[in-house]
């Protein structure tokens, strides 16, 4: 579109106050972390002026799913595991579309695993939160892929065996990666900073958001919570810049280019101190759906033709 | 002084040989710079022509050796084998090139065929040049670095600019028409008349009409088609929209090649005045377009407000066009001849018309006489002149180059026709047969003897003259004149190096029409009285017969002797170097004010260090560095300290750290009236009074992220104080 026709467009621009993008009340347990997801969310809606109709939200099946409820957006609301490519089906039909995508720690890296390293190899353009609270909250406790090893649950009573994955390190590992960040609830204004950045990344972005979970492992990251030291903030000049009030909260901090992959992998295995902000960003990756072309252009008859021609091959003629 | 001597200074001073020195010493035949000795046999070095204009994807042009090397790449086999491939492909390509400075056009396929059947070999040959042939990865039309070839270029790389235009607009366009198709097709799915049973049945595929009741389907359906469809304005607007989009006439259909062909020759003109009159004729139908393409990009988005856009679409006019608005459109290349009657004006004219328009000025002669005669050439002034003219344009891109550059400045060259705003290629071939050199080294001597020296000025990058101009591809650009090295034998069968400078008469040199300004020297009377012209620029002497200017040449037999140079023509190299100095300047070398700034700085800086040593004398010695804070950073320390002890808060003050408040709605929803969220949704304490301390306290307790701080009790007869400020100690 051109700079004119954008102009004229801005013409008619409704602008949203936070408020607007609120759906239904939320229904996290109390003190969750997904509120403060969910409020940086609207927040990143209202600033960068999403319209609602233009704006979806997809999701797969655990807490973290249940946000599409409450943004007043298109949202849909898939099956377990499978939010991804239900993402990438809505963006490559409506590539007009903002596509986020929230999932969870069992959603993405268990049972959704194959799709996730497929969709960073993809490289569409669409923003996926992972709201890591290293447990199976909705189904009230148990292990879930990112669960620290030891974790006490309902399928592992005596503690669990095996060491935690690291979603970071993961997808920092996939051909193609293209945008991968680390925010935690507990840091709101950090948090709608890298969504930001995620969202201005034509990309695959992922971020992974530590959440807290009170109700079922309330002392996961109580130790984080408290000590700001024990948090190390990246900066940088194409990463993000923390605010002067921030700072003095949060002395620790790191400056990392986000074009340094092998950096960013050393970074991203650090597990105390947790880093927090940009750790990978290339923004040279192609797309999929740039490489494949969907942008051709297709008349109404070709495409009506083309599904009959597929119809036909499943149908069972009367006799 | 010596007769001989004399003489040449008679010649230098006058340009004539006196009567009294016998018969005038002919010029030897086919003399030549001696630093072009080695370029005699053009045909047989690897250089940059000629080109192909390729017609895929890819470089729109490329020499072509690097077509050959590119194949021989794809193609040869490593090992002895692949060794006599390339052997025999190089031949093969030497072959074309021989061909193509003889005159022979057509593209590289064919040139190769040529090439392959005149060698008249086995089928060895032919089987190992077929491979070859078939690893090429580039075809089209070659090109030798002749009086043409500007033309020729910039109309190749003109149209590879447009073919990209036409796919965007065109891929714009086309999905413009398919979505306002689908609103209009979306509305009469939804009306009355596709509702009837009959226009339902149409719908449905022959086999299992009989299954259903398209009667009872219609009244079903019909009450949908009361709910409203396109207003009539709406629907004018968009059938509007769709009938100029439709009988557009600027984008062919992509893939047309000669749909886009005809199109190409619609907007390629020779004068400025046919141009724009083609220009004032089209704005009406542009503007129709353009108020189309936004029109049907609202409607499309459903963001089409009467009462905000119709006005606006009302008054829209073409003097309203801004570049990019311009830009979208194809642009008018033309090519004009410098010496052409009324050239300045027209080019002032198509400049600042507004015009989408690249032009090609074609500057055939630098040697050209200036309107008094006698010598004042002006040396390329009329192209040189209107290259700087369209730089006070301001928006207007300027390239000039040689034509033997315009390989290496392709990219330059294709990002001005890219350049939204109008563009000026200057670029100098020499007219065929007016020099003794081949047109590659005329055109390229031209280049490097500062007669015709390549610069660029590229609104695009900047917005002042260090980002935009530069002198870049000129050959040692901070020198007066470009040195060069030059190995000989001497008389004595020794090699002989010596550093030669390309000056402005060794280009003049080449020029028929000027070889009465150059007297040759014979051997024995190279001694003294005998300068360089390149010394002889640097300081002319008083004397005429202390420094006799000369340059080395060779001739047909490459034969190394003398040339003695009239000051008519020394003169015209002092004027040459003069414009380079301009030149330089601009482009940020040697600048004249930038040196006394640079000097005046420099002279304050060490009188100031001349002060401040002089007031140290006396001292201590200071101490090494890290044994205490300087004062700057002990005065920052001393700030830093103080403006975090006033912002520590005071513990006996409730108040919330909103930054870090996590939206998770306990305390807003526990206390409505006392707890409140900002505008970012983080929590702060809007009334302290409208709740209890007990009620503060609680709320401390609950914030999962501990960033409520409850201070001390405000009311001292709230019932249970004690055990409250002891649940708050943790939260203080």
């Amino acid at each position: 579109m051109s700079t004119a026709s954008l102009c004229l467009h801005h013409l008619a621009e409704e602008h949203h106050a936070l408020e607007d993008y609120q759906g239904g009340v939320p229904r996290w347990c109390k003190g969750c972390g997904d509120n403060a997801i969910l409020a940086a969310m609207q927040r990143l809606c209202r600033d960068e002026g999403l319209r609602p109709e233009k704006t979806v939200f997809v999701s797969g099946i655990g807490c973290s799913s249940r946000l599409p409820h409450y943004m007043r957006t298109y949202g849909f609301h898939g099956i377990h595991g499978r939010a991804l490519p239900i993402a990438e089906g809505i963006k490559l039909a409506r590539p007009d579309l903002h596509v986020f995508v929230n999932t969870g720690d069992g959603d993405c890296c268990s049972i959704g695993a194959a799709h996730w390293i497929h969709a960073i190899r993809y490289n569409m353009n669409i923003t996926v939160l992972l709201h890591d609270n290293h447990i199976y909250g909705l189904t009230k406790k148990q292990a879930s892929p990112t669960s620290p090893i030891g974790t006490r649950s309902n399928t592992t009573p005596r503690g669990s065996y095996l060491d935690a994955l690291s979603p970071l390190t993961v997808t920092l590992g996939v051909q193609n990666v293209s945008f991968v960040a680390q925010a935690v609830d507990w840091i709101p204004e950090s948090l709608f900073q890298i969504l930001t950045a995620a969202y201005r990344h034509r990309g695959f972005s992922f971020v992974r958001i530590l959440q807290r979970c009170p109700e079922f492992v309330g002392s996961m990251f109580e130790p984080w919570v408290h000590d700001p030291q024990r948090m190390l903030m990246l900066t940088h000049a194409d990463g993000t810049r923390i605010s002067p009030a921030l700072q003095k909260i949060y002395r620790n901090q790191l400056a990392h280019d986000p074009a340094d992959i092998n950096r960013a992998r050393e970074i991203a295995s650090s597990e105390d101190p947790i880093p927090v902000g940009i750790l990978y960003r290339n923004p040279q990756v192609p797309c999929y759906e740039d490489l494949r072309g969907a942008g051709k252009l297709r008349t109404a008859d070709q495409v009506r033709s083309a599904l009959d021609g597929e119809f036909d091959k499943f149908t069972v003629w009367p006799q | 002084m010596d007769s001989q001597l004399r003489s040449q200074v008679v010649f230098h001073l006058t340009g004539r040989v006196p009567d009294d020195a016998g018969a005038e010493q002919p010029l030897p035949a086919g003399l030549r710079p001696a630093l072009l000795a080695q370029y005699r046999h053009l045909e047989s070095i690897r250089h940059d022509f000629p080109v192909v204009f390729a017609r895929g994807p890819g470089e729109y042009v490329v020499s072509l050796a690097a077509a050959v090397d590119g194949a021989l790449r794809a193609a040869a086999p490593q090992g002895a084998q692949g060794e006599a491939m390339r052997k025999r492909a190089l031949h093969t390509e030497r072959l074309i090139r021989d061909a193509v400075a003889k005159g022979a056009g057509g593209t590289l396929l064919q040139a190769w065929d040529a090439a392959v059947a005149s060698a008249g070999t086995d089928d060895a040959w032919r089987r190992e040049m077929k491979i070859v042939r078939d690893a090429l990865a580039v075809d089209g039309e070659l090109a030798e670095c002749d009086s043409r070839l500007p033309a020729r270029f910039l109309r190749h790389a003109w149209a590879v600019v447009q073919r990209e235009k036409v796919r965007a607009a065109r891929s714009r366009i086309d999905a413009l028409v398919l979505r306002l198709e689908a609103i209009l097709r979306a509305d009469y799915a939804r009306s009355a008349v596709a509702l009837q049973s009959a226009n339902l049945q149409q719908t449905f595929g022959g086999t299992h009409q009989a299954l259903f009741d398209f009667a009872k389907m219609s009244q079903l359906l019909s009450p949908a088609a009361r709910q409203g469809g396109l207003d009539s304005s709406r629907r004018a607007r968009i059938e509007w929209a769709l009938r100029v989009l439709r009988e557009q006439a600027f984008f062919p259909p992509p893939g047309d090649a000669g749909a886009q062909e005809a199109s190409n020759d619609r907007f390629t003109f020779d004068n400025v005045p046919a141009a724009l009159e083609s220009y004032r004729n089209r704005l009406p139908d542009m503007l129709s377009l353009l108020k189309a393409l936004h029109l049907a990009e609202l409607e499309a988005e459903g963001q089409f407000v009467e009462q905000l856009h119709g006005p606006l679409f009302e008054r829209m006019q073409s003097q309203d066009f801004t570049a990019a608005d311009l830009q979208f459109f194809p642009d008018y290349l033309v090519t004009l001849g410098s010496d052409a009657p009324g050239v300045q004006a027209d080019l002032g004219n198509a400049l600042s018309s507004g015009m989408p328009v690249k032009v090609l000025l074609e500057v055939q002669d630098l040697l050209e006489e200036a309107a008094p005669g006698q010598g004042r050439f002006s040396f390329g002034m009329r192209g040189g002149q209107l290259a700087f003219m369209a730089m006070t344009f301001g928006d207007a891109f300027v390239l000039q180059s040689a034509a033997s550059n315009l390989l290496q400045l392709r990219d330059r060259l294709q990002r001005g026709l890219r350049h939204a705003g109008p563009a000026l290629f200057s670029v100098y071939a020499p007219a065929d047969g007016e020099s003794t050199l081949p047109g590659y080294l005329a055109a390229a001597s031209a280049m490097q003897s500062r007669a015709f020296p390549a610069f660029s000025y590229d609104p695009g990058r900047g917005s002042n003259g260090a980002t935009r101009f530069s002198l870049e591809n000129n050959p040692q650009p901070e020198a007066d004149w470009p040195l060069e090295s030059l190995t000989y034998a001497d008389q004595d069968l020794q090699a002989v190096t010596e550093e030669l400078a390309f000056t402005f008469v060794d280009f003049l040199l080449a020029d028929r029409r000027h070889s009465q300004h150059f007297a040759a020297v014979p051997r024995a009377h190279w001694g003294a009285g005998l300068v360089s012209a390149r010394q002889w620029l640097e300081s002319p002497p008083a004397d005429p017969s202390t420094g006799l200017p000369f340059i080395l040449a060779v001739d047909d037999a490459d034969l190394l002797c003398r040339v003695v140079v009239d000051e008519r023509m020394m003169r015209a190299a002092q004027r040459c170097r003069e414009a380079w100095h301009r030149l330089q300047e601009l482009g940020g070398i040697h600048d004249s004010r930038a040196e006394a700034l640079l000097a005046r700085e420099r002279a304050l800086w060490a009188e100031q260090r001349a002060v401040e040593a002089a007031s140290l004398a006396p001292a201590v010695a200071p101490a090494a560095p890290g044994d205490q804070p300087t004062t700057a950073a002990a005065a920052a320390a001393a700030g830093a300290s103080a403006a975090e002890a006033e912002e520590v808060p005071n513990p006996d003050t409730a108040y919330i750290e909103t930054l870090r408040c996590s939206s998770c709605n306990e305390c807003t929803l526990a206390s409505p009236k006392m707890f409140a969220y900002d505008q970012n949704k983080q929590a702060y304490i809007v009334d302290l009074k409208a709740g209890t301390y007990r009620q503060l306290v609680e709320a401390a307790e609950s914030c999962q992220v501990s960033v409520i701080h409850p201070g001390k009790p405000w009311n001292p007869d709230e019932p249970g104080l004690d055990e409250l400020i002891e649940r708050a100690r943790p939260f203080l």
